[in-house]
């Protein structure tokens, strides 16, 4: 087969592992040192090919946040495999609509042993890493920009699980321009607290190593004060959350006393976040720089980033494309939109993923012509800003008007006492549909909900204001309006 | 303790849809996989009302275990 080791990502990014590249699991202290991780990844690479993988062969990869599993992952793909990264108790109670979803030939897990018993027959069951008295260590398998490098599970329209392709070529483009936007130098430190599995945790893996530096993850986010601790202990420069990370850490967590003096940049994407969240984590550490992002799985990870020098004055924006895409806003027939204008967000560049996988018509209709249809509603500003003003199918319609349940819960977010919120639709006799809200409060819950209702413009129809104690989300941190209870 | 216990576990029950018979002293989130973050911040709230206390940033940190939990609740007890 034609190609280079140098499209191989993983190949490309071992070569680029420098005196920062430290792996560490901040519950156990296990370190993997610089000089030891590219040695890891090329014999976990040979170990998978002379176990009788080949290249092209596709592997699930149980994702623990921890060393041991981001080495499986990035030698997998060193190897040429197609690595499938799915959080481990993900993968052991779905895995065999797993196998037969990605065709695997083989699964890894770091430590749990039940697949040994479970897995269908032929195909391979791997645990931790490969005998370690032999060496198995092998030069970057070649590979094409286009060839398949990893495929990424997302949530379908149905629920059932659905695989990005994402290729060789799409991670470089999208790693490269990330590690631009954020200015990462190569004594940069992340802390991982979001799985490799999911594309956002995924990119900070790649973005750091890529330039040299390292990663420490750390499971104990139920506890935030030990992570901002471990960021202090190890000295991190990174950290990144998706806005439940971030409500939480506001609310729930010691982060005004925790001095964390190493920390450049706290990163934010999957989902929005309140303006008014971003402005008190500038208020509550201001020597961080906030980087608000916007991106998707089929987009490989990251599409736009909003610079912290233009944060408060773009302050509920996206931010700009990265400098290798294009964004273009269009109306229903495709039309490109002027700015200012409100359409579907597409965009194009060489991270614009292959497609889905085994998924012909859905690959046609939201890959068109290289452009990536996002299903996110949204307008330019004569800037060249993004701002995303909701997502196709997230609107109601109240007295023949659409409103986005994002305008919404952005209205009701800015009322002094509403902590979290979320609105979902209700049928309504006189409306066609009304709002029921759902308003995680401050404090004085009573008076709270006066000032949500005071605050709803007359043009609303309000079916229900219920005070919960939290905002159901799903796995990703976004609202799970299907979850919400019932409105009494 | 005893009632404080059983009172834990229907708290966990509620809060994580796991049999209360399953939690004892020494379970941590580890065995249970909805005790995430966010779990963590509904057990809390739910635990709040059940036994009408507060529990404040300083006590979250330290229910790492369901003994724990009984300890920081009977303190405010």
């Amino acid at each position: 087969m034609a190609g280079s080791p140098e499209y191989n990502f993983a190949g490309r990014l071992a070569k680029r592992l420098g005196e920062h590249s430290y792996l560490i699991d901040a519950a156990s202290g296990e370190t993997i040192l610089p000089c030891d991780l590219p040695q890891l990844i090329s014999n976990f690479a040979g170990g998978l090919l002379s176990a009788g993988l080949k290249a092209g062969d596709r592997i699930l990869v149980g994702c623990i946040l921890s060393p041991p599993s981001s080495i499986a992952y990035l030698g997998a793909m060193y190897a040429g495999l197609v690595p499938v990264p799915i959080e481990e108790g993900v993968l052991m109670s779905s895995l065999s609509g797993l196998l037969k979803g990605t065709g695997a030939r083989a699964v890894w897990t770091e430590t749990d042993s039940r697949i040994e018993g479970i897995v269908d027959t032929g195909v391979l069951a791997l645990r931790g890493y490969p005998e370690e008295k032999r060496t198995y260590a092998v030069p970057p398998a070649p590979r094409e920009e286009n060839d398949l490098a990893v495929l990424v599970a997302t949530s379908g329209s149905t629920g059932a699980p659905r695989f990005v392709m994402v290729s060789h070529g799409n991670l470089t483009a999208n790693t490269e321009a990330i590690i631009r936007s954020q200015n990462l130098g190569a004594d940069e430190k992340a802390m991982l607290i979001l799985p490799v599995s999911y594309c956002f945790g995924a990119s900070v893996l790649h973005s750091h190593l890529y330039q040299g530096g390292g990663v420490v993850f750390d499971r104990r986010f139920i506890f935030p004060d030990k992570v901002l601790h471990a960021i202090q202990k190890h000295e991190c420069t990174t950290f990144a959350g998706v806005p439940t990370v971030y409500n939480i850490l506001l609310r729930r967590s010691n982060l005004r006393s925790i001095p964390m003096p190493s920390l450049r940049r706290f990163l934010q994407a999957g989902g929005p976040l309140a303006p008014q969240r971003v402005a008190e984590m500038r208020a509550a550490v201001p020597a961080t720089k906030f980087y608000v992002m916007y991106g998707q799985t089929e987009a490989t990870a990251r599409i736009s980033c909003l610079d912290p020098e233009h944060l408060e004055e773009k302050l509920g924006s996206a931010g700009r494309p990265l400098d290798n895409l294009t964004i273009h806003i269009v109306d229903e027939e495709g039309r490109k939109l002027p700015p200012g204008q409100t359409g579907e967000v597409t965009v194009k560049g060489p991270s614009i993923t292959l497609g889905y996988l085994d998924e012909p018509e859905e690959t046609h209709r939201a890959f068109k012509d290289g452009w990536l249809q996002t299903s996110d509603l949204g307008h330019l500003d004569s800037d060249g800003y993004l701002w995303i003003d909701g997502r196709k199918g997230t609107f109601l319609k109240m007295r023949g008007v659409r409103v986005s349940f994002a305008e919404v819960e952005a209205k009701l977010a800015a009322v002094p006492g509403v902590y979290e919120c979320a609105a979902a639709a209700v049928p309504h006799p006189e409306s066609g549909e009304a709002l029921a809200l759902y308003i995680v409060a401050d404090k004085a819950a009573g008076e709270v909900v006066e000032r949500v209702r005071r605050s709803l413009p007359t043009y609303w129809t309000c079916d229900s204001i219920s005070i919960v104690s939290e905002i159901p989300k799903t796995a990703r941190g976004k609202v799970s309006r299907a979850s919400l209870p019932k409105a009494s | 303790m005893e009632n404080v216990l059983t009172k834990v576990q229907d708290v966990f029950h509620e809060a994580f849809g796991i049999d209360a018979q399953l939690i004892s002293l020494e379970t941590t989130p580890n065995e249970v996989p909805a005790w995430d973050s966010v779990g963590h911040l509904d057990l809390a709230s739910r635990l709040e009302q059940a036994f009408g206390i507060n529990l404040d940033v300083d006590d979250l940190m330290e229910m790492e275990n369901v003994r724990e939990i009984i300890r920081i609740v009977n303190s405010k007890l």
